[in-house]
Protein backbone atom coordinates (compact mmCIF):
# COMPACT_ATOMS: atom_id res chain seq x y z
CA UNK A 1 0.00 0.00 0.00
CA UNK A 2 1.44 3.70 -0.67
CA UNK A 3 2.63 4.93 1.91
CA UNK A 4 1.88 8.93 2.37
CA UNK A 5 3.37 11.64 0.09
CA UNK A 6 3.31 14.88 -0.52
CA UNK A 7 3.00 15.65 -4.34
CA UNK A 8 2.14 13.34 -7.27
CA UNK A 9 -1.19 12.13 -7.69
CA UNK A 10 -1.03 8.94 -5.80
CA UNK A 11 -4.02 9.21 -2.44
CA UNK A 12 -1.74 8.71 0.75
CA UNK A 13 -4.17 5.60 1.93
CA UNK A 14 -6.44 3.80 -0.10
CA UNK A 15 -10.23 5.01 0.73
CA UNK A 16 -10.83 1.13 0.69
CA UNK A 17 -8.88 0.44 3.53
CA UNK A 18 -9.91 2.99 5.39
CA UNK A 19 -12.62 0.63 7.37
CA UNK A 20 -15.22 2.07 9.87
CA UNK A 21 -13.27 0.31 12.52
CA UNK A 22 -10.51 2.48 12.18
CA UNK A 23 -12.06 5.79 12.65
CA UNK A 24 -10.58 5.89 16.04
CA UNK A 25 -6.47 5.85 14.64
CA UNK A 26 -4.85 4.03 18.14
CA UNK A 27 -1.49 3.34 15.91
CA UNK A 28 -0.77 6.81 15.12
CA UNK A 29 2.40 6.94 13.32
CA UNK A 30 4.03 9.57 14.31
CA UNK A 31 6.42 10.79 11.91
CA UNK A 32 6.20 14.53 11.45
CA UNK A 33 6.62 17.19 14.07
CA UNK A 34 3.32 18.59 13.35
CA UNK A 35 1.30 19.10 16.01
CA UNK A 36 0.13 15.27 17.31
CA UNK A 37 -3.63 16.15 16.63
CA UNK A 38 -5.04 15.82 13.28
CA UNK A 39 -8.33 16.87 12.09
CA UNK A 40 -10.40 13.99 11.54
CA UNK A 41 -12.46 14.27 8.57
CA UNK A 42 -15.40 11.46 7.99
CA UNK A 43 -16.41 10.89 4.57
CA UNK A 44 -19.59 9.02 3.89
CA UNK A 45 -18.67 7.05 0.55
CA UNK A 46 -15.67 5.65 -0.75
CA UNK A 47 -15.51 7.37 -3.84
CA UNK A 48 -16.25 10.20 -2.15
CA UNK A 49 -13.33 9.52 0.80
CA UNK A 50 -10.83 8.60 -2.35
CA UNK A 51 -11.06 12.09 -3.43
CA UNK A 52 -10.93 14.00 -0.04
CA UNK A 53 -7.86 11.47 0.44
CA UNK A 54 -6.24 12.92 -2.16
CA UNK A 55 -7.27 16.70 -1.46
CA UNK A 56 -6.47 16.28 2.27
CA UNK A 57 -2.94 14.17 1.91
CA UNK A 58 -1.68 13.65 5.48
CA UNK A 59 -2.80 17.21 6.84
CA UNK A 60 -5.65 15.25 8.75
CA UNK A 61 -6.89 12.13 9.27
CA UNK A 62 -9.88 10.45 6.85
CA UNK A 63 -11.78 7.70 6.98
CA UNK A 64 -14.68 6.16 5.40
CA UNK A 65 -18.08 4.94 6.69
CA UNK A 66 -19.58 3.00 3.97
CA UNK A 67 -17.04 0.56 2.33
CA UNK A 68 -15.84 0.50 -0.74
CA UNK A 69 -17.72 -2.25 -2.59
CA UNK A 70 -21.32 -1.60 -0.17
CA UNK A 71 -24.00 -0.46 -2.05
CA UNK A 72 -24.45 3.15 -0.28
CA UNK A 73 -28.00 3.33 -0.98
CA UNK A 74 -28.37 0.24 0.77
CA UNK A 75 -25.62 0.68 3.86
CA UNK A 76 -26.56 0.36 7.13
CA UNK A 77 -24.78 2.33 9.61
CA UNK A 78 -23.18 0.85 13.30
CA UNK A 79 -23.15 2.58 16.38
CA UNK A 80 -19.61 2.71 15.83
CA UNK A 81 -20.21 4.77 12.65
CA UNK A 82 -22.70 7.13 14.20
CA UNK A 83 -20.13 7.66 16.74
CA UNK A 84 -17.16 8.54 14.43
CA UNK A 85 -19.82 10.86 12.76
CA UNK A 86 -20.80 13.28 16.24
CA UNK A 87 -16.54 13.35 16.83
CA UNK A 88 -15.45 14.41 13.68
CA UNK A 89 -14.14 17.18 12.72
CA UNK A 90 -15.65 17.92 9.51
CA UNK A 91 -17.94 15.19 7.47
CA UNK A 92 -18.26 15.26 3.86
CA UNK A 93 -21.39 13.68 2.96
CA UNK A 94 -23.08 13.70 -0.80
CA UNK A 95 -25.65 15.89 0.10
CA UNK A 96 -28.38 14.53 -1.95
CA UNK A 97 -29.69 11.29 0.34
CA UNK A 98 -27.18 8.91 -1.39
CA UNK A 99 -26.51 7.09 1.57
CA UNK A 100 -29.85 7.00 2.75
CA UNK A 101 -29.43 5.27 5.45
CA UNK A 102 -27.78 7.93 7.00
CA UNK A 103 -29.71 10.70 6.58
CA UNK A 104 -31.18 10.93 9.93
CA UNK A 105 -27.89 10.33 11.63
CA UNK A 106 -25.94 12.99 9.69
CA UNK A 107 -29.13 15.38 9.99
CA UNK A 108 -29.00 14.63 13.82
CA UNK A 109 -25.05 15.02 14.08
CA UNK A 110 -25.43 18.63 12.16
CA UNK A 111 -27.62 19.47 14.51
CA UNK A 112 -25.61 19.16 17.29
CA UNK A 113 -22.69 21.22 16.05
CA UNK A 114 -20.52 18.86 13.34
CA UNK A 115 -19.69 20.11 10.82
CA UNK A 116 -20.85 18.18 7.39
CA UNK A 117 -19.45 19.51 4.10
CA UNK A 118 -22.52 18.64 1.53
CA UNK A 119 -20.79 17.78 -2.15
CA UNK A 120 -23.78 18.39 -3.96
CA UNK A 121 -24.38 21.85 -2.23
CA UNK A 122 -21.60 23.23 -4.52
CA UNK A 123 -22.80 21.41 -8.01
CA UNK A 124 -25.96 22.23 -10.28
CA UNK A 125 -27.82 18.87 -9.70
CA UNK A 126 -29.74 17.12 -12.41
CA UNK A 127 -33.23 16.84 -11.35
CA UNK A 128 -34.48 13.25 -10.79
CA UNK A 129 -36.36 11.36 -12.94
CA UNK A 130 -39.79 11.95 -12.02
CA UNK A 131 -40.86 8.54 -12.32
CA UNK A 132 -40.48 5.71 -13.81
CA UNK A 133 -42.93 6.71 -16.81
CA UNK A 134 -40.70 9.00 -18.96
CA UNK A 135 -38.62 5.93 -19.74
CA UNK A 136 -38.39 4.89 -23.19
CA UNK A 137 -38.49 8.51 -24.01
CA UNK A 138 -35.93 9.80 -26.64
CA UNK A 139 -34.15 11.74 -23.87
CA UNK A 140 -32.81 11.68 -20.31
CA UNK A 141 -34.20 14.78 -18.49
CA UNK A 142 -32.34 17.80 -19.45
CA UNK A 143 -34.07 19.79 -16.49
CA UNK A 144 -31.68 21.60 -14.59
CA UNK A 145 -32.88 22.73 -10.90
CA UNK A 146 -30.84 25.14 -8.74
CA UNK A 147 -29.94 23.50 -5.49
CA UNK A 148 -31.33 26.31 -2.62
CA UNK A 149 -27.62 26.75 -0.37
CA UNK A 150 -29.01 26.09 3.06
CA UNK A 151 -29.24 22.35 3.52
CA UNK A 152 -32.91 20.83 3.18
CA UNK A 153 -33.05 17.94 1.64
CA UNK A 154 -33.56 19.08 -2.09
CA UNK A 155 -34.29 16.84 -4.40
CA UNK A 156 -32.12 15.77 -6.93
CA UNK A 157 -29.43 12.95 -8.44
CA UNK A 158 -26.82 12.66 -6.34
CA UNK A 159 -24.41 10.55 -8.79
CA UNK A 160 -22.55 13.95 -9.57
CA UNK A 161 -18.78 12.08 -9.47
CA UNK A 162 -19.33 10.43 -12.67
CA UNK A 163 -18.59 13.81 -13.84
CA UNK A 164 -15.13 15.01 -13.12
CA UNK A 165 -15.82 18.71 -13.63
CA UNK A 166 -18.48 18.48 -11.11
CA UNK A 167 -15.78 17.00 -8.75
CA UNK A 168 -13.39 19.85 -9.44
CA UNK A 169 -16.37 22.28 -8.42
CA UNK A 170 -16.89 20.26 -5.06
CA UNK A 171 -13.08 20.17 -4.78
CA UNK A 172 -12.53 23.99 -4.65
CA UNK A 173 -15.13 24.46 -2.13
CA UNK A 174 -14.48 21.85 -0.15
CA UNK A 175 -10.49 23.77 0.00
CA UNK A 176 -12.53 26.58 1.69
CA UNK A 177 -14.13 24.04 3.94
CA UNK A 178 -11.09 22.49 5.09
CA UNK A 179 -9.31 25.79 5.64
CA UNK A 180 -12.55 27.16 7.89
CA UNK A 181 -11.29 24.33 9.76
CA UNK A 182 -7.92 25.10 10.12
CA UNK A 183 -6.12 21.96 7.28
CA UNK A 184 -4.93 24.47 4.52
CA UNK A 185 -4.26 22.40 1.79
CA UNK A 186 -4.94 25.18 -1.01
CA UNK A 187 -2.03 23.96 -3.18
CA UNK A 188 -2.99 20.18 -3.47
CA UNK A 189 -6.66 21.36 -3.70
CA UNK A 190 -5.00 23.50 -7.14
CA UNK A 191 -3.26 20.36 -8.32
CA UNK A 192 -6.39 17.88 -7.44
CA UNK A 193 -8.48 20.47 -9.70
CA UNK A 194 -5.68 20.64 -11.88
CA UNK A 195 -5.63 16.79 -12.43
CA UNK A 196 -9.32 16.06 -12.99
CA UNK A 197 -9.79 18.09 -15.81
CA UNK A 198 -7.05 16.89 -17.42
CA UNK A 199 -8.88 13.41 -17.01
CA UNK A 200 -11.88 15.16 -17.99
CA UNK A 201 -9.48 15.75 -21.48
CA UNK A 202 -8.44 12.56 -21.57
CA UNK A 203 -11.79 11.13 -20.99
CA UNK A 204 -13.30 13.33 -23.91
CA UNK A 205 -10.71 12.16 -25.98
CA UNK A 206 -10.87 8.31 -25.30
CA UNK A 207 -14.93 8.71 -26.25
CA UNK A 208 -14.43 10.43 -29.43
CA UNK A 209 -13.71 7.38 -31.03
CA UNK A 210 -17.05 5.90 -30.24
CA UNK A 211 -19.61 6.83 -33.00
CA UNK A 212 -23.18 9.00 -32.01
CA UNK A 213 -25.10 6.05 -32.86
CA UNK A 214 -23.92 3.73 -29.90
CA UNK A 215 -24.32 6.78 -27.15
CA UNK A 216 -26.75 5.27 -25.36
CA UNK A 217 -26.49 3.58 -22.01
CA UNK A 218 -28.72 1.07 -20.41
CA UNK A 219 -28.58 0.95 -16.35
CA UNK A 220 -29.08 -1.12 -13.80
CA UNK A 221 -30.23 2.11 -12.16
CA UNK A 222 -30.05 5.68 -12.82
CA UNK A 223 -26.71 6.65 -12.01
CA UNK A 224 -25.29 8.24 -15.20
CA UNK A 225 -27.00 11.22 -15.80
CA UNK A 226 -23.88 13.13 -14.80
CA UNK A 227 -21.84 11.11 -16.84
CA UNK A 228 -24.02 11.22 -19.91
CA UNK A 229 -25.01 15.11 -19.56
CA UNK A 230 -21.33 15.97 -19.72
CA UNK A 231 -20.20 13.34 -21.94
CA UNK A 232 -23.13 13.77 -24.66
CA UNK A 233 -24.88 10.16 -24.25
CA UNK A 234 -28.39 9.54 -24.16
CA UNK A 235 -29.83 7.33 -21.67
CA UNK A 236 -32.20 4.84 -22.73
CA UNK A 237 -33.56 3.83 -18.72
CA UNK A 238 -32.29 1.35 -16.67
CA UNK A 239 -34.07 -1.51 -14.75
CA UNK A 240 -34.75 -0.37 -11.50
CA UNK A 241 -35.65 3.50 -12.66
CA UNK A 242 -34.73 5.46 -9.77
CA UNK A 243 -31.98 6.82 -8.25
CA UNK A 244 -31.35 4.71 -5.51
CA UNK A 245 -30.66 1.41 -6.07
CA UNK A 246 -33.33 0.40 -3.54
CA UNK A 247 -36.22 0.60 -5.32
CA UNK A 248 -38.54 -2.18 -7.22
CA UNK A 249 -38.91 -3.56 -10.17
CA UNK A 250 -41.86 -3.64 -12.16
CA UNK A 251 -43.16 -4.98 -14.86
CA UNK A 252 -44.37 -1.97 -16.33
CA UNK A 253 -40.76 -0.66 -16.90
CA UNK A 254 -39.46 -3.83 -17.68
CA UNK A 255 -41.50 -3.83 -21.08
CA UNK A 256 -40.75 -0.04 -21.97
CA UNK A 257 -37.19 -0.87 -21.25
CA UNK A 258 -37.16 -3.52 -23.48
CA UNK A 259 -39.48 -1.51 -26.17
CA UNK A 260 -36.52 1.47 -25.93
CA UNK A 261 -33.79 -1.07 -26.33
CA UNK A 262 -35.48 -2.86 -29.56
CA UNK A 263 -35.45 1.09 -30.66
CA UNK A 264 -32.75 2.28 -29.96
CA UNK A 265 -30.65 -0.73 -30.73
CA UNK A 266 -28.63 -0.95 -28.09
CA UNK A 267 -26.26 -3.60 -27.45
CA UNK A 268 -25.40 -3.32 -23.75
CA UNK A 269 -26.97 -3.77 -20.62
CA UNK A 270 -24.89 -1.99 -17.69
CA UNK A 271 -25.18 -3.75 -14.38
CA UNK A 272 -23.96 -2.01 -11.07
CA UNK A 273 -23.50 -2.74 -6.91
CA UNK A 274 -27.70 -3.52 -6.38
CA UNK A 275 -28.93 -4.17 -9.85
CA UNK A 276 -30.94 -7.47 -9.69
CA UNK A 277 -28.76 -9.98 -11.51
CA UNK A 278 -31.36 -12.00 -12.73
CA UNK A 279 -33.63 -9.95 -14.07
CA UNK A 280 -30.90 -8.05 -15.98
CA UNK A 281 -29.93 -11.31 -17.47
CA UNK A 282 -33.65 -11.93 -18.46
CA UNK A 283 -33.72 -8.93 -20.22
CA UNK A 284 -30.66 -9.44 -22.25
CA UNK A 285 -31.64 -13.17 -22.96
CA UNK A 286 -34.79 -11.76 -24.58
CA UNK A 287 -33.40 -8.17 -26.40
CA UNK A 288 -30.54 -10.12 -27.59
CA UNK A 289 -28.21 -7.70 -25.85
CA UNK A 290 -25.02 -7.97 -23.38
CA UNK A 291 -24.51 -7.43 -19.73
CA UNK A 292 -21.48 -6.16 -18.99
CA UNK A 293 -20.54 -5.05 -15.14
CA UNK A 294 -19.33 -1.53 -14.49
CA UNK A 295 -18.24 0.07 -11.13
CA UNK A 296 -20.22 3.09 -10.70
CA UNK A 297 -20.02 3.42 -7.00
CA UNK A 298 -16.63 1.25 -6.43
CA UNK A 299 -13.28 2.95 -5.95
CA UNK A 300 -10.71 0.90 -7.87
CA UNK A 301 -7.60 -1.38 -5.97
CA UNK A 302 -4.99 1.74 -6.27
CA UNK A 303 -7.82 3.76 -4.36
CA UNK A 304 -7.32 6.45 -6.74
CA UNK A 305 -11.06 8.43 -8.45
CA UNK A 306 -9.09 9.32 -11.12
CA UNK A 307 -8.37 5.61 -11.84
CA UNK A 308 -12.28 5.03 -10.94
CA UNK A 309 -12.83 7.77 -14.17
CA UNK A 310 -10.77 6.49 -16.18
CA UNK A 311 -11.86 2.62 -15.98
CA UNK A 312 -15.14 3.56 -15.98
CA UNK A 313 -14.91 5.45 -18.83
CA UNK A 314 -12.82 2.80 -20.75
CA UNK A 315 -14.99 0.01 -19.26
CA UNK A 316 -18.01 1.76 -21.07
CA UNK A 317 -15.96 2.51 -24.58
CA UNK A 318 -15.63 -1.33 -24.95
CA UNK A 319 -18.70 -2.44 -24.30
CA UNK A 320 -20.29 0.13 -26.32
CA UNK A 321 -17.46 -0.06 -29.68
CA UNK A 322 -17.53 -4.05 -29.22
CA UNK A 323 -19.19 -5.65 -32.10
CA UNK A 324 -21.62 -7.78 -30.55
CA UNK B 1 -55.04 -9.67 -29.28
CA UNK B 2 -55.62 -6.49 -26.61
CA UNK B 3 -53.88 -5.50 -23.11
CA UNK B 4 -55.45 -8.66 -21.13
CA UNK B 5 -52.89 -11.18 -22.99
CA UNK B 6 -50.29 -9.30 -24.87
CA UNK B 7 -48.43 -8.62 -22.30
CA UNK B 8 -47.37 -12.45 -22.06
CA UNK B 9 -47.10 -12.89 -25.89
CA UNK B 10 -44.70 -10.19 -26.56
CA UNK B 11 -42.14 -10.06 -23.42
CA UNK B 12 -40.89 -13.79 -22.26
CA UNK B 13 -40.26 -11.89 -18.98
CA UNK B 14 -43.91 -11.69 -18.31
CA UNK B 15 -44.67 -15.62 -19.40
CA UNK B 16 -42.05 -16.90 -16.98
CA UNK B 17 -43.29 -14.76 -14.17
CA UNK B 18 -46.43 -16.25 -15.05
CA UNK B 19 -45.47 -19.74 -15.45
CA UNK B 20 -43.32 -19.51 -11.95
CA UNK B 21 -46.34 -17.87 -10.29
CA UNK B 22 -48.79 -20.09 -11.19
CA UNK B 23 -46.04 -23.45 -10.32
CA UNK B 24 -45.90 -21.53 -6.83
CA UNK B 25 -49.23 -21.11 -6.56
CA UNK B 26 -49.88 -24.69 -7.32
CA UNK B 27 -47.28 -25.77 -5.06
CA UNK B 28 -48.91 -23.21 -1.65
CA UNK B 29 -52.16 -24.23 -2.78
CA UNK B 30 -51.39 -27.56 -0.98
CA UNK B 31 -49.71 -26.74 1.41
CA UNK B 32 -51.14 -23.52 2.17
CA UNK B 33 -54.80 -25.49 3.05
CA UNK B 34 -53.06 -27.39 5.55
CA UNK B 35 -51.47 -23.76 6.68
CA UNK B 36 -54.47 -22.78 7.30
CA UNK B 37 -56.73 -25.50 8.65
CA UNK B 38 -53.63 -26.40 11.01
CA UNK B 39 -52.86 -22.72 12.18
CA UNK B 40 -49.26 -22.92 11.23
CA UNK B 41 -49.39 -19.40 9.58
CA UNK B 42 -47.41 -18.23 12.12
CA UNK B 43 -44.28 -20.62 11.41
CA UNK B 44 -44.93 -20.17 8.10
CA UNK B 45 -43.96 -16.65 8.12
CA UNK B 46 -40.86 -17.56 10.91
CA UNK B 47 -39.64 -20.26 8.14
CA UNK B 48 -39.91 -17.00 5.30
CA UNK B 49 -37.92 -14.62 6.89
CA UNK B 50 -35.67 -17.16 9.54
CA UNK B 51 -33.77 -18.59 6.32
CA UNK B 52 -31.83 -15.49 5.80
CA UNK B 53 -28.84 -16.10 7.73
CA UNK B 54 -28.63 -19.49 6.23
CA UNK B 55 -28.81 -17.60 2.65
CA UNK B 56 -26.62 -14.93 3.94
CA UNK B 57 -24.13 -17.77 5.23
CA UNK B 58 -24.28 -19.76 1.48
CA UNK B 59 -23.58 -16.34 0.04
CA UNK B 60 -20.02 -16.20 2.27
CA UNK B 61 -18.85 -19.18 1.53
CA UNK B 62 -20.08 -19.66 -2.04
CA UNK B 63 -22.65 -22.45 -1.37
CA UNK B 64 -25.46 -22.48 -3.25
CA UNK B 65 -28.43 -20.38 -1.88
CA UNK B 66 -31.22 -22.87 -2.13
CA UNK B 67 -29.16 -25.05 0.61
CA UNK B 68 -28.40 -21.97 3.37
CA UNK B 69 -31.90 -21.69 2.82
CA UNK B 70 -32.53 -25.08 3.47
CA UNK B 71 -30.46 -25.07 6.36
CA UNK B 72 -31.63 -22.18 7.94
CA UNK B 73 -34.99 -23.61 7.82
CA UNK B 74 -33.98 -26.65 9.54
CA UNK B 75 -32.93 -24.92 12.14
CA UNK B 76 -36.09 -22.83 12.67
CA UNK B 77 -38.28 -26.31 12.74
CA UNK B 78 -35.27 -28.10 15.19
CA UNK B 79 -34.86 -25.16 17.24
CA UNK B 80 -38.74 -24.36 17.83
CA UNK B 81 -39.28 -28.39 19.13
CA UNK B 82 -36.54 -28.07 21.19
CA UNK B 83 -37.48 -24.84 22.64
CA UNK B 84 -41.21 -26.49 23.22
CA UNK B 85 -40.01 -29.31 24.70
CA UNK B 86 -37.18 -27.86 27.18
CA UNK B 87 -39.16 -24.96 28.45
CA UNK B 88 -42.97 -23.78 29.15
CA UNK B 89 -43.02 -21.17 26.62
CA UNK B 90 -45.79 -22.00 23.88
CA UNK B 91 -45.12 -22.93 20.50
CA UNK B 92 -45.93 -19.38 19.41
CA UNK B 93 -43.30 -17.48 21.78
CA UNK B 94 -40.39 -20.39 20.28
CA UNK B 95 -41.75 -19.45 16.96
CA UNK B 96 -41.64 -15.47 17.53
CA UNK B 97 -37.82 -16.34 19.53
CA UNK B 98 -36.47 -17.64 17.09
CA UNK B 99 -37.86 -16.04 14.14
CA UNK B 100 -36.27 -12.54 15.83
CA UNK B 101 -32.93 -14.04 16.39
CA UNK B 102 -32.82 -15.89 12.86
CA UNK B 103 -33.60 -12.43 11.36
CA UNK B 104 -31.47 -10.69 13.30
CA UNK B 105 -28.59 -13.13 13.04
CA UNK B 106 -28.64 -12.84 8.72
CA UNK B 107 -28.96 -8.83 8.99
CA UNK B 108 -25.96 -8.56 11.27
CA UNK B 109 -24.37 -11.31 8.90
CA UNK B 110 -25.34 -9.33 5.97
CA UNK B 111 -24.17 -5.54 7.59
CA UNK B 112 -20.47 -6.99 8.21
CA UNK B 113 -19.71 -8.55 5.07
CA UNK B 114 -17.89 -6.47 2.72
CA UNK B 115 -18.52 -9.46 -0.25
CA UNK B 116 -22.32 -9.74 0.05
CA UNK B 117 -23.27 -7.16 -2.27
CA UNK B 118 -26.73 -9.08 -2.26
CA UNK B 119 -29.35 -6.45 -0.61
CA UNK B 120 -31.64 -7.78 2.44
CA UNK B 121 -34.62 -7.01 0.24
CA UNK B 122 -33.51 -8.58 -2.80
CA UNK B 123 -33.00 -11.49 -0.95
CA UNK B 124 -36.15 -11.13 0.71
CA UNK B 125 -38.37 -9.87 -2.36
CA UNK B 126 -36.74 -12.39 -5.03
CA UNK B 127 -36.67 -11.22 -8.37
CA UNK B 128 -40.04 -12.00 -9.89
CA UNK B 129 -39.56 -10.71 -13.66
CA UNK B 130 -35.67 -12.53 -13.88
CA UNK B 131 -37.21 -16.05 -13.92
CA UNK B 132 -34.54 -18.25 -15.77
CA UNK B 133 -35.79 -21.90 -16.61
CA UNK B 134 -33.37 -23.37 -13.87
CA UNK B 135 -35.85 -21.68 -11.38
CA UNK B 136 -38.83 -23.07 -13.79
CA UNK B 137 -37.51 -26.54 -13.21
CA UNK B 138 -36.88 -26.28 -9.61
CA UNK B 139 -40.31 -25.05 -8.91
CA UNK B 140 -42.18 -27.68 -11.24
CA UNK B 141 -39.85 -30.52 -9.26
CA UNK B 142 -41.29 -28.69 -5.90
CA UNK B 143 -44.74 -29.18 -7.21
CA UNK B 144 -44.75 -32.59 -7.94
CA UNK B 145 -42.56 -33.63 -4.83
CA UNK B 146 -45.22 -31.35 -2.70
CA UNK B 147 -48.29 -33.11 -4.39
CA UNK B 148 -46.99 -36.44 -4.08
CA UNK B 149 -46.51 -36.57 -0.53
CA UNK B 150 -50.02 -34.70 0.13
CA UNK B 151 -51.76 -37.43 -1.62
CA UNK B 152 -49.53 -40.02 0.10
CA UNK B 153 -49.91 -38.44 3.65
CA UNK B 154 -53.54 -37.26 2.50
CA UNK B 155 -55.80 -39.31 5.37
CA UNK B 156 -53.11 -38.49 8.13
CA UNK B 157 -52.97 -35.17 7.56
CA UNK B 158 -56.68 -34.98 7.50
CA UNK B 159 -56.79 -36.63 10.72
CA UNK B 160 -54.18 -34.42 12.15
CA UNK B 161 -56.40 -31.15 11.01
CA UNK B 162 -59.58 -31.88 12.54
CA UNK B 163 -58.76 -34.49 15.37
CA UNK B 164 -55.09 -35.50 16.48
CA UNK B 165 -56.53 -37.55 18.94
CA UNK B 166 -57.94 -39.86 16.62
CA UNK B 167 -55.08 -39.53 14.32
CA UNK B 168 -53.11 -41.28 17.12
CA UNK B 169 -55.51 -44.14 18.05
CA UNK B 170 -56.18 -45.03 14.28
CA UNK B 171 -52.37 -45.76 14.74
CA UNK B 172 -50.59 -42.43 13.13
CA UNK B 173 -48.10 -41.16 14.80
CA UNK B 174 -49.11 -37.58 14.84
CA UNK B 175 -45.96 -35.59 15.62
CA UNK B 176 -44.06 -37.05 12.87
CA UNK B 177 -46.68 -36.31 10.31
CA UNK B 178 -46.86 -32.66 11.72
CA UNK B 179 -43.28 -32.38 11.50
CA UNK B 180 -43.54 -33.48 7.83
CA UNK B 181 -46.56 -31.10 7.28
CA UNK B 182 -43.82 -28.58 8.21
CA UNK B 183 -41.32 -29.79 6.07
CA UNK B 184 -43.05 -29.73 3.04
CA UNK B 185 -44.18 -25.50 3.99
CA UNK B 186 -40.64 -25.12 4.63
CA UNK B 187 -39.58 -27.17 1.33
CA UNK B 188 -42.12 -25.15 -0.16
CA UNK B 189 -40.60 -21.69 0.90
CA UNK B 190 -36.99 -22.33 0.58
CA UNK B 191 -37.72 -23.64 -3.39
CA UNK B 192 -39.84 -20.68 -4.21
CA UNK B 193 -38.66 -17.80 -2.30
CA UNK B 194 -35.63 -16.36 -4.72
CA UNK B 195 -37.68 -16.75 -7.42
CA UNK B 196 -40.93 -15.18 -6.19
CA UNK B 197 -39.39 -13.35 -3.05
CA UNK B 198 -40.92 -14.35 0.14
CA UNK B 199 -43.59 -11.98 0.57
CA UNK B 200 -44.70 -13.64 -2.31
CA UNK B 201 -44.38 -17.21 -0.94
CA UNK B 202 -46.30 -16.41 2.37
CA UNK B 203 -48.91 -14.24 0.52
CA UNK B 204 -49.75 -17.17 -1.81
CA UNK B 205 -49.48 -19.56 1.22
CA UNK B 206 -52.68 -17.47 3.25
CA UNK B 207 -54.53 -15.61 1.04
CA UNK B 208 -55.73 -18.07 -1.93
CA UNK B 209 -55.94 -20.53 1.03
CA UNK B 210 -58.02 -18.69 3.03
CA UNK B 211 -60.57 -18.22 -0.07
CA UNK B 212 -60.41 -22.23 -0.71
CA UNK B 213 -61.81 -22.41 3.08
CA UNK B 214 -64.00 -20.19 2.78
CA UNK B 215 -65.68 -21.51 -0.17
CA UNK B 216 -65.94 -25.54 0.31
CA UNK B 217 -65.38 -27.54 3.04
CA UNK B 218 -63.58 -30.75 1.52
CA UNK B 219 -59.93 -30.57 1.42
CA UNK B 220 -59.21 -31.65 -1.96
CA UNK B 221 -62.27 -28.78 -3.08
CA UNK B 222 -59.83 -26.27 -1.26
CA UNK B 223 -56.97 -27.00 -2.85
CA UNK B 224 -58.43 -26.42 -5.76
CA UNK B 225 -60.34 -23.38 -5.31
CA UNK B 226 -56.97 -22.42 -3.62
CA UNK B 227 -55.10 -22.92 -6.83
CA UNK B 228 -57.58 -21.23 -9.27
CA UNK B 229 -57.00 -18.04 -7.04
CA UNK B 230 -53.28 -18.24 -6.99
CA UNK B 231 -52.91 -18.48 -10.45
CA UNK B 232 -55.91 -15.58 -11.30
CA UNK B 233 -53.87 -13.25 -8.71
CA UNK B 234 -50.66 -14.01 -10.16
CA UNK B 235 -52.22 -13.08 -13.72
CA UNK B 236 -53.61 -9.89 -12.58
CA UNK B 237 -51.41 -8.68 -10.46
CA UNK B 238 -48.83 -9.32 -13.15
CA UNK B 239 -50.86 -7.44 -15.36
CA UNK B 240 -51.50 -4.45 -12.80
CA UNK B 241 -47.73 -4.59 -12.62
CA UNK B 242 -47.35 -4.17 -16.76
CA UNK B 243 -49.97 -1.69 -17.29
CA UNK B 244 -49.40 0.59 -13.64
CA UNK B 245 -45.68 0.49 -13.11
CA UNK B 246 -46.41 -1.55 -9.56
CA UNK B 247 -44.17 -3.49 -7.60
CA UNK B 248 -44.62 -7.39 -9.15
CA UNK B 249 -44.61 -9.45 -6.35
CA UNK B 250 -46.47 -7.14 -4.17
CA UNK B 251 -49.11 -6.51 -6.77
CA UNK B 252 -49.99 -10.08 -6.89
CA UNK B 253 -49.92 -10.91 -2.85
CA UNK B 254 -52.33 -7.19 -2.87
CA UNK B 255 -54.88 -9.08 -5.91
CA UNK B 256 -54.73 -12.42 -3.57
CA UNK B 257 -55.61 -11.04 -0.36
CA UNK B 258 -58.45 -8.67 -1.65
CA UNK B 259 -59.85 -11.69 -3.51
CA UNK B 260 -59.86 -13.13 0.07
CA UNK B 261 -61.72 -10.03 1.16
CA UNK B 262 -64.34 -10.16 -1.34
CA UNK B 263 -64.92 -13.41 -0.95
CA UNK B 264 -65.32 -13.21 2.47
CA UNK B 265 -67.72 -10.11 1.96
CA UNK B 266 -69.67 -12.16 -0.25
CA UNK B 267 -69.88 -15.74 1.47
CA UNK B 268 -71.06 -13.71 4.20
CA UNK B 269 -74.27 -12.24 2.65
CA UNK B 270 -75.18 -15.80 1.34
CA UNK B 271 -76.56 -18.02 3.57
CA UNK B 272 -74.59 -21.40 3.97
CA UNK B 273 -76.15 -24.47 4.04
CA UNK B 274 -75.72 -26.48 7.31
CA UNK B 275 -73.76 -29.39 6.54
Amino acid sequence: MASACGSGESAPTTAAEVAPDSVVPTTEPIETTEAPELSTIVVTTSILGAVVTDVVGDAAEVSVLVPNGTDPHDWEPSAQDIEALSGADLVVANGLDLEEKLVEALDAAESSGTRVFHATDHIEPLAGDEHGDEHGDEHGDENKSEDDHGHSHAEGDPHFWTDPLAMASVVAALGDELAAIGVDVSDRVDRVITDLKDVDGVITQLLSSLPEDRRVLVTGHDSLGYFAEHYGFTLIGSIIPSLSSAADVTAKNLAELKEAIGKTGASVIFTELGTPTDVADALADETGTRVVELATHLVPDDGLYRSFLLNLASDIVAALSATS
Amino acid sequence: MGPLIDPFVDNDFMLRALLAGALVSIACAVVGTYVVLRGLSFIGDALAHGLLPGVAGALLIGWPTMLGAAVGAGVMIGGVGVVTKRSRLSSDAAIGLLFVGLLALGIVVISSSDSITTSLEAILFGEFLGVSDGDLWALGVAVLVVGAVAAWSARPFLLLCFDPDLASVMGYRANRYHQLMLALVAGTIVVAFQTVGSLLVFGMLLAPAGVGSLLARRVGVMMMWASVVGVLSTYVGLLLSYHYGWAAGATVVLVSVVIFFVVLIATSFVPRRVA
